[in-house]
């Protein structure tokens, strides 16, 4: 059963990977001309839709949960209220979208340093408070967010209770070549006949905004994973799987876990930037207890201390919650199935979800890849195996 | 912010000064404070019964509360039964609930990996919540208390009520009992084994699964009595658990979460910094900041709260 087998590193191991990745490219580039016009499957008289305004907003979701994991899944420090971090991003953008003028991008020059520091000054308690006690504290915290953009003497800049309406479009350049692809993929039998002949203004702006923020994701888990697969990343799982051994190793408990809040507060920032120019909207209920509550569940489903698992974490926290309010009715019965039923269903299914996945989406997608397409480790080239008497 | 706030309130400091030589009024919200600190309080005990037993914290602990008033309110208010028979009634019926609730969703992952506990008492949370805004709406209703209203010892604007001096007392025959439980009977003595070392009492022959199921059902009661404490103060809602929840989570880190007598501390200091120091520097907005900020202060100094263990690593 599956393919034959490859060796690490070797040239089949290559191929397949390259090929791997390409086709995940072409995914990422032909879906948002698919689903363009709102793409809808009726199943058993339920009506579900996948908008690609959904999908921009789970890209957000995947680099929020990218960031917490960096704290606590890697670093094992349980941070529950990351939604602060999230949201601070987000009002920082669209108050400097609104009163300096700034573009969308150009606000990460201030968001995440800003974050970064703020993160760090977050870390110093976590030195001493630990585990869940951190869990707590942190989780408390995120209720705070909301009051906080209330207080009367910020109002006037955040808008308080009814939030802020950021006053900038995404306008796509003009030699961004929307049309083009479309035309393109539109010629192509069976596959053509999803993507729409023309584009009205708001479909190419929302393709545009999807791109881009494809772009700053691609960016971002890029960068973490180049952080996380060196040395950083092995002296956060250190202190992850033992604290005491990890000291008595050399490494510098007090840096690398203000670093640790500090990168995952960072790339939290950018979500927050990411979810203001995907909705051009930032209010204080929005980032509270609820985004918080999401964010965990995110990553814990797709898979902690995964960079993948950010990915399905990021689709489920998107989706799971957006079909179970779109479940109107049960098949065989005619109860109507509305308002706090999507909270039932939701619930059902994160439960689901856990039982048959404990360990999480990316490493249920790992055990399946093993199984199909089995990959024989290798030790690095130039490793030197040290016998204990040498 | 916090500091914003605190800097023009002491600017302003005449107002200030003209409440804070108020006696009577230190003394309301001291009682006040008392009162809701007994609420806190008594779900903080609710979740160190499950910390203390399975080593992580019940997210749904406050929705099986919510569960839990909402039978009281059907013995007592539908049914027309005396309110104190309702609240034991309930606090049983809201105990078999548990005890399927921890025998279908919780046994079948290992203790040890909380992780997918955590999501799994997630998924209970908005399970419980919405069925509870399907079954019974989500129209206010108003919940008779055990406690009367009236006041033994009034001065000016300040009450101590039956209804204070019944919550705190409710909370300190809660403790007496449940001590009586854990140190002078069987079933605590096998309840400590478990949560001391589960794989030793499992090597001992003490059936772990129906423990924990018991651990579970005890919390679920101590949640309902303490629903049935505090919603007679508010409305009846089906978000109203969910505020005292976070409360009650505040609560248990500052006493330690594997403590008793920590809740129930730890409940009465959040109560009364919220009534106290938010009257007096005026943060009405802020109850929940300085509830942070009171946290923040104690677990930097005790990293365990107050009374919590200090666990120490070997390696």
């Amino acid at each position: 059963m599956g393919l034959a087998l490859a060796k690490e590193g070797s040239r089949l191991h290559r191929r397949r990977q390259v090929i791997g990745w390409v086709l995940f490219a072409l995914v990422v580039v032909v879906i948002p001309f698919l689903i363009a016009d709102t793409y809808s499957a009726t199943i058993f008289g339920n009506r579900y839709t996948v908008g690609l305004g959904n999908l921009s907003q789970a890209i957000a979701f995947m680099v929020a949960i990218l960031g917490l994991n960096i704290a606590t899944g890697y670093s094992g420090q349980l941070s529950l209220g990351h939604s602060f971090f999230v949201g601070s991003g987000a009002y920082l953008t669209a108050v400097l979208v609104n009163d300096f003028h700034w573009s969308y991008l150009s606000t990460l020059v201030v968001v995440v340093p800003g974050l970064f520091l703020f993160g760090v000054l977050f870390g110093l308690p976590a030195l001493r408070i630990q585990g869940l006690y951190l869990g707590l504290l942190t989780f408390v915290m995120s209720t705070v967010f909301p009051s906080i953009i209330r207080l009367e003497e910020l109002a006037d800049r955040t808008g308080g209770s009814n939030g802020l309406l950021i006053g900038s479009d995404l306008v796509a350049p003009s030699w961004a070549p929307t049309e083009t692809v479309a035309e393109w993929l539109h010629s192509i039998p069976g596959l053509g006949a999803r993507v729409p002949d023309g584009f009205t203004s708001r479909q190419s702006e929302a393709v545009y905004k999807y791109f881009l923020l494809v772009i700053v994701a691609a960016v971002c888990f890029w960068l973490v994973r180049n952080i996380l697969v060196g040395r950083v990343g092995r002296a956060l799982i250190a202190i992850r799987d033992n604290q005491l051994g990890a000291v008595a190793n050399g490494i510098n408990l007090a840096a690398y876990k203000t670093l640790s809040f500090g990168l995952s507060a960072a790339v939290g920032g950018v979500a927050g930037t990411m979810l203001a120019m995907h909705s051009g909207f930032v209010g204080p209920d929005e980032f509270g207890f609820n985004l918080a509550i999401l964010l965990i569940v995110g990553s814990i489903v797709g898979g902690v201390a995964t960079l993948h698992g950010a990915v399905a974490g990021g689709l489920v926290i998107q989706f799971v919650p957006h079909w179970s309010g779109q479940t109107q009715t049960l098949p065989g019965t005619d109860i109507a199935l509305q308002g706090p039923y999507g909270g039932v269903i939701l619930g059902v299914l994160l439960i689901a979800i856990v039982f048959a996945l404990p360990s999480g989406a990316a490493n249920g997608f790992r055990q399946l890849k093993a199984r199909f397409m089995p990959v024989v480790p290798q030790a690095p080239a130039r490793s030197v195996i040290v016998s204990p008497d040498a | 912010m916090l500091f914003c706030r605190l800097a023009t309130t002491l600017g302003t400091f005449d107002i200030s000064l003209d409440k804070l030589s108020d006696g009577e009024l230190w003394l309301a919200q001291f009682f006040r404070g008392l009162s809701d600190g007994a609420t806190y309080a008594s779900l903080a005990l609710a979740l160190v019964m499950i910390y203390k037993s399975t080593g992580f914290i019940n997210f749904a602990q406050g929705s099986l509360a919510l569960l839990g008033v909402y039978l009281v309110y059907v013995f007592s208010v539908e049914q027309g039964l005396p309110i104190a028979v309702a609240v034991v009634c309930a606090m049983v019926a809201s105990a078999l609930v548990a005890m399927f609730i921890e025998r279908t969703f919780i046994r079948p992952f290992p203790p040890n990996n909380v992780l997918p506990l955590v999501i799994v008492t997630l998924g209970l949370l908005l399970i419980i919540d919405s069925a509870v805004g399907i079954v019974w709406q989500f129209r206010t209703r108003s919940l008779p208390s055990m406690f009367s209203d009236s006041a033994p010892i009034q001065w000016g604007i300040a009450r101590l009520t039956w209804r204070t001096i019944g919550n705190l007392g409710a909370v300190f025959v809660v403790v007496g009992l449940l001590y009586v439980l854990m140190a002078r009977t069987k079933i605590g003595l096998a309840f400590r084994a478990v949560s001391s070392n589960l794989e030793s009492a499992q090597l001992m022959g003490i059936r772990v699964g129906s423990t924990l199921g018991f651990g579970w059902a005890l919390a679920a009661a101590i949640g309902t009595l303490s629903g049935a404490l505090v919603v007679p103060d508010l409305l009846l809602e089906p978000s109203v658990m969910l505020r005292v929840l976070i409360f009650s989570l505040a609560a248990a880190a500052l006493g330690g979460l594997d403590s008793m007598v920590g809740a129930v501390l730890g409940g009465l200091v959040v109560g009364l910094t919220r009534n106290l120091l938010v009257t007096f520097l005026d943060l009405s907005e802020l109850a929940l900041a300085t509830a942070v900020a009171v946290i923040l202060v104690v677990l930097l100094a005790r990293p365990t709260g107050f009374l919590g263990t200090v666990r120490r690593e070997r390696v």
